[in-house]
């Protein structure tokens, strides 16, 4: 055996234990959701969540179908309102000059590197103050603030790099700059608005903690905070069966989704890494 | 070439002006609201004795007083120590073995593709569900994978309660888990970048394969590496989901961060104004390193002026 089939040898091994925990896991979500671990037979006993409401471990839960038409809302407004406030403001902040530009671009780093979460508590009473906890508004705008000067920051590397002679052009010929942002920009950065939209979906389709704590009523959470009350219940699960089959139906579309989506998360430069 | 004096110097209509500012007035709006208010709000609520009943009294410093007396505080303040420093340096190492292990030793591969794939799995599937796995594992019950496989083996006669035991060990192998894939795409792409030429330039020159991760490899990475440290940091310091999830600070104290701590004083006790100004010192420790990391990375260069001209 060559030195170099010895050293790939080495590699794979190390790299397959490193990676077989995520492998274990994978498998052991299927095999506990499908199976009854006390008789080792094949059993769906632990979806019938389906038809009938969760009851466990003292709490009880609503029908789920109502749940996951509130996750599909929630995360399809998340996407749009990020998207369509997103957008401008990149192509602000790339193209357009104003005065204040650079000082609100220094805030927009600032603000995407600055944990918004140790603001939490603050955020309650003013949201307490305008009467939105308890509502989808409050969720949505809390949400939505979080999120967007990442996404700003994404979006606005997609307008860099756009050359400006194609936007010229078009403006030479007789676009105006709106029809030049529509017919010539806009498709320059359509991964761009992709690669945001897939960030956006992922985010809101797994926020839990801002359920958790500005949702009261059981009917309104969505999937992600739905489940996080059965996690959280007690320090131990005792049914993982349930736990994981509401996971499974919970988390394949997105195991699918990210199968055809993946080389977006590989290949969107995640911002800092340009001075590479 | 003194064209000033024959052209008048273009002034912008009002009208010009100001369409800038709607392009950015939502996102402004938004910030205003729930960024720089909360913030204000932040400091004002830490001098306030803020509970359930919702009405503010001014109380000076007490909230400080007594955050610094607080004899649970060393312990929290090693926990949040412990958990930044362990899980930044653990998912940093790992960070680095699996992109130069995908991006050098099996660069173009699809195993490499697959490694990366997979490893991308934890930070992708919803926290929720995350950690049902990591319950599962060391689930105090025979029930748990471990326990199980302990007693099978003859090791251990009783089940060990591993979240009483390892809490904290537990919750950083979790974060640690799912937070390398961050630091793997940023170091993967670095790497990618390292022209062929200088591998081939070092192996006919007769390098090992140490002299290239070391000579050629890691000098490169030297700025990923920076920007990943300090904003993982930021990240482990502030943010408290997993722990949450896992042990909720659990057992007593055992795994309660600083940040953790405010949220449980704010919305279990109630007590909000001394979680704020619990909080308070984690967003200054926050917004330090947060400076630090807009001082390393010159964020002037990446400003590009604006050259549309209308």
């Amino acid at each position: 055996m060559s030195t170099s089939t010895l050293k790939k040898l080495l590699v794979h091994t190390y790299m397959t234990l490193f990676t077989l925990p995520i492998i274990a896991m994978i498998i052991w979500y299927f095999l506990a959701a499908t199976m009854n671990f006390t008789t080792g037979q094949f059993s769906i006993d632990n979806f019938s969540f389906f038809t009938e409401p969760v009851e466990y471990a003292g709490v009880k839960l609503p029908l789920i179908w109502p749940i996951v038409l509130n996750t599909l809302v929630y995360s399809f407004l998340i996407v749009l309102i990020e998207v369509c406030i997103s957008v401008p403001t990149a192509y602000a902040f790339s193209r357009l000059d104003f005065k204040g530009r650079v000082s609100a671009m220094k805030f927009l780093f600032l603000m995407r590197s600055f944990p918004g979460i140790t603001l939490i508590i603050a955020t309650f009473f003013i949201l307490v103050q305008m009467n939105l906890v308890n509502t989808y508004t409050g969720v949505l705008l809390v949400a939505v603030t979080g999120s967007l000067p990442g996404r700003v920051y994404i979006m606005k590397g997609f307008f860099d790099e756009v050359p400006w002679d194609i936007e010229w052009a078009a403006m030479v010929d007789g676009c105006t700059r709106y029809r030049a942002f529509k017919k010539v920009l806009v498709p320059f950065v359509l991964p761009g608005i992709g690669a945001i939209s897939v960030f956006s979906f992922l985010g809101a389709y797994g926020e839990w903690f801002l359920f958790k704590l500005l949702i009261f009523n059981d009917d309104m959470l969505t999937l992600a905070g739905y489940l996080s009350k059965l996690v959280t219940k007690e320090d131990q699960i005792m049914n993982y069966g349930l736990i994981t089959a509401i996971g499974l139906f919970y988390t394949l579309p997105i195991i699918l989704f990210y199968i055809f989506t993946q080389k977006i998360f590989m290949k969107v430069n995640l911002g800092g890494a340009k001075q590479v | 070439m003194d064209h000033t004096t024959v052209q008048p110097i273009y002034k912008k209509p009002f009208k010009k002006k100001m369409y800038p500012y709607f392009f950015i007035m939502p996102f402004a709006a938004l910030v205003l609201v729930f960024f720089v208010l909360p913030a204000i709000a932040t400091i004002a609520m830490s001098f306030t004795d803020l509970n359930a009943s919702m009405k503010p009294k001014f109380v000076g410093l007490q909230n400080f007083t007594r955050v610094f007396s607080d004899y649970n505080l060393p312990a929290i303040l090693w926990n949040t120590a412990i958990f930044s420093i362990l899980s930044l340096s653990v998912s940093l190492l790992f960070a680095l073995i699996i992109s130069i292990a995908t991006q050098y030793f099996l660069k173009g591969k699809i195993t490499a593709v697959i490694y990366r794939v997979l490893w991308l799995i934890p930070s992708i599937i919803p926290a929720v569900v995350y950690v049902t796995f990591w319950k599962y594992i060391f689930d105090p019950t025979e029930g748990g994978l471990i326990n199980r496989i302990l007693l099978q083996l003859g090791v251990e006669s009783d089940p060990v309660s591993w979240f009483s035991k390892a809490a904290m060990g537990i919750v950083i192998l979790a974060t640690v888990v799912s937070t390398i894939s961050g630091g793997m795409i940023l170091l993967s792409a670095a790497i990618n970048s390292i022209p062929e030429d200088l591998y081939k330039a070092a192996r006919v020159d007769g390098a090992s394969e140490k002299s290239v991760i070391m000579k050629i490899i890691l000098p490169t990475l030297k700025w990923p590496l920076m920007y990943i440290t300090i904003s993982e940091l930021i990240g482990f310091v502030s943010s408290y989901f997993f722990i949450m999830l896992l042990t909720n600070g659990g057992p007593m104290r055992d795994t309660t961060t600083l940040s953790l701590y405010a949220y449980q004083q704010a919305f279990n006790l109630k007590y909000y104004g001394y979680g704020a100004a619990v909080s308070l010192i984690v967003v200054i420790i926050s917004f330090i390193l947060t400076l630090l990391f807009l001082r390393l990375f010159d964020f002037d260069q990446m400003i590009k002026p604006s050259r549309i001209e209308d």
